[in-house]
């Protein structure tokens, strides 16, 4: 086993349910911001998403 | 039918709030500066228990943060969702129940603690009946808040502004960070046992105490960045989807920080180094958000030469990107071994109380005082003497905990040739007196500039009628 695959290497068999709850929120979360950083990023959205900063500037 | 006319909303409320805010600000950091000169000079705590250091020091940070940090939040929060929102409050009268509620609940808390009444949990003192009745009221303020945007029209106001979700994930995190820290089982009505002990109290502790750092320091006074820079400057904030990345970002990253605070101790050693390494990830939609905010003011930077207002604003930023630099730091292992129970902590943590919090509230408020009131301020000049106060003595504080915290950590790790304690602790207490008086110095300064806002806010409200009098006769 090279030195890379031992640092990388999990013992699955000993994981308790907390430990895979915690995974699967972690993958979770990782993955939620992924998702979030598309949906505001992509360029279709850039006119309807900063139109919005003007709206505030008369609003009293 | 009128179409051309300005909306009405329930001003009443945030006046209230507002001018409360300004007040414990003053009140917060006088006890801060006292607990801070009983710190250079033991004998100034008079052998009176309900004066001395332990207790000042809790009543300090919870009417600081909870007192002026809290109504500023909610004077913000009623102002700015009727605004974006296009709509008066939900309920005026529920608005004011819950300022009201929340005045005496923190007016309990600070004398529970005087009287020596206190779970001992950083940030969550409050035993359960005060506890429970501030989780109710705080719960009453969220109900209002989200059911004003609810009650919009959603035809003229379709989206929700940016402000809106930060206040929103601020109260929606703090009431369940709270509840669950504050879960704990009645002896009598003032002594409670915690739900949770050991590791598991600790772990808990902290990821509500740096929470109330994430989202009520945070992402709260994010909220009020995102309405005040832009109406301040009277230009679109920077970037607006920017604003959307930093949003989603916190919410997901900064719950993750608590364990950073627990480093070397008997919690696993994962937790840690999870804690250290999202603070770190933490840095790039901090900075988005603080670079977001300064430039707001690309191409009219010229403004801060006149706009004294936006200065606040602005260094504010400065300061939140600077502390938001230097916590992650700070989680990092190797740095925490040097930091950690040293004054260091107590400079950074400043460096955003004071810095970022306070700067960005003050500027606020005296954007709303003049807009409540319908006025200018009473003194422009004044505002200025204010930023230069409060400036100078952030630095000044900020500056002593540094050079304090770092000779701290680096007297109590050093060996001579032998391999024992080159100092004793007490050694290190009394090298520490200079940078107490510094930090003294400092916070005092900063405490006449609260003391110089609550007057100018108190004469722009005196002669505020007036003003617009001879303005009106003077146009006639």
């Amino acid at each position: 086993m090279s030195m890379l695959e031992q640092y990388f290497s999990t013992d699955w068999a000993s994981m308790t349910t907390h430990d895979w709850a915690g995974l699967i929120v972690t993958v979770l979360v990782f993955f939620g911001m992924l998702i979030t950083f598309y949906l505001a990023l992509r360029p279709s959205k850039r006119k309807e998403l900063e139109e919005q900063k003007y709206k505030i500037l008369n609003d009293d | 039918m009128d179409t051309t006319a300005k909306p009405q909303y329930d001003d009443g409320v945030v006046k209230y709030l507002t001018v409360g805010a300004t007040v414990f600000l003053v009140i917060g950091t006088l006890v801060g500066t006292f607990a801070a000169a009983q710190l250079a000079w033991p004998v100034l705590n008079f052998d009176i228990a309900e004066i001395t250091f332990a207790r000042l020091r809790v009543i300090h940070t919870n009417t600081v943060i909870f007192a002026f940090g809290g109504m500023t939040l909610m004077a913000t929060a009623f102002y700015t969702v009727q605004r974006t929102n296009g709509v008066r409050l939900w309920s005026n009268g529920l608005a004011w129940w819950t300022a009201i509620l929340f005045t005496i609940g923190l007016l309990a808390t600070v004398t529970s603690i005087g009287l020596g009444i206190t779970t001992g949990k950083e940030y969550h003192e409050q035993e359960w009946p005060i506890a429970i009745a501030i989780a109710l009221v705080w719960t009453l303020y969220t109900f209002n808040f989200i059911l004003t945007i609810a009650s919009r029209n959603k035809e003229t106001h379709s989206h929700v502004y940016v402000s809106n979700w930060f206040f929103m994930g601020m109260m929606i995190a703090i009431t369940y960070l709270y509840v669950i820290n504050g879960l704990a089982i009645p002896v009598s009505l003032f002594q409670s046992y915690p739900l949770f002990g050991g590791v598991q109290g600790a772990m808990i502790q902290w990821w509500w105490g740096h929470n109330a750092v994430g989202f009520f320091l945070t992402a709260g006074f994010l909220a009020i960045m995102y309405y005040f820079v832009p109406k301040q400057a009277q230009r679109p904030i920077y970037s607006y989807r920017l604003s959307v990345i930093h949003f989603w970002a916190l919410m997901f990253g900064y719950v993750w920080l608590g364990a950073h605070h627990l480093q070397y101790t008997a919690l696993p050693d994962w937790t840690g180094s999870l804690g250290a390494v999202i603070s770190l990830a933490m840095i790039i939609p901090s900075w988005g958000g603080a670079l977001n905010g300064m430039l707001t003011l690309s191409g009219a930077w010229d403004r801060l030469r006149t706009d004294y207002i936006l200065r606040f604003l602005i260094m504010s930023l400065a300061f939140y990107a600077m502390s938001t630099f230097e916590g992650p730091v700070m989680a990092a292992k190797s740095v925490n071994a040097l930091s950690h129970y040293t004054d260091w902590t107590i400079g950074h943590v400043h460096s955003g109380a004071l810095g970022w919090v306070a700067m960005v509230s003050i500027g606020a408020i005296y954007h709303m005082v003049m807009k409540l009131w319908k006025t200018e301020m009473y003194s422009m000049q004044l505002i200025n003497i204010h930023f230069w106060l409060a400036t100078i003595g952030t630095v000044f504080y900020i500056v002593a905990m540094w050079v304090s915290g770092i000779m701290q950590g680096l007297m109590w790790r050093a060996y001579d040739e032998y391999g024992t304690l080159a100092y004793t602790f007490a050694e290190s207490v009394s090298a520490m007196h200079p940078y107490y008086v510094m930090r003294t110095f400092g916070g005092f300064i900063f405490f006449l500039g609260a003391v110089v806002m609550l007057y100018n806010i108190v004469m722009t409200i005196r002669t505020a009628e007036a003003r617009s009098a001879n303005k009106v006769e003077s146009l006639a």
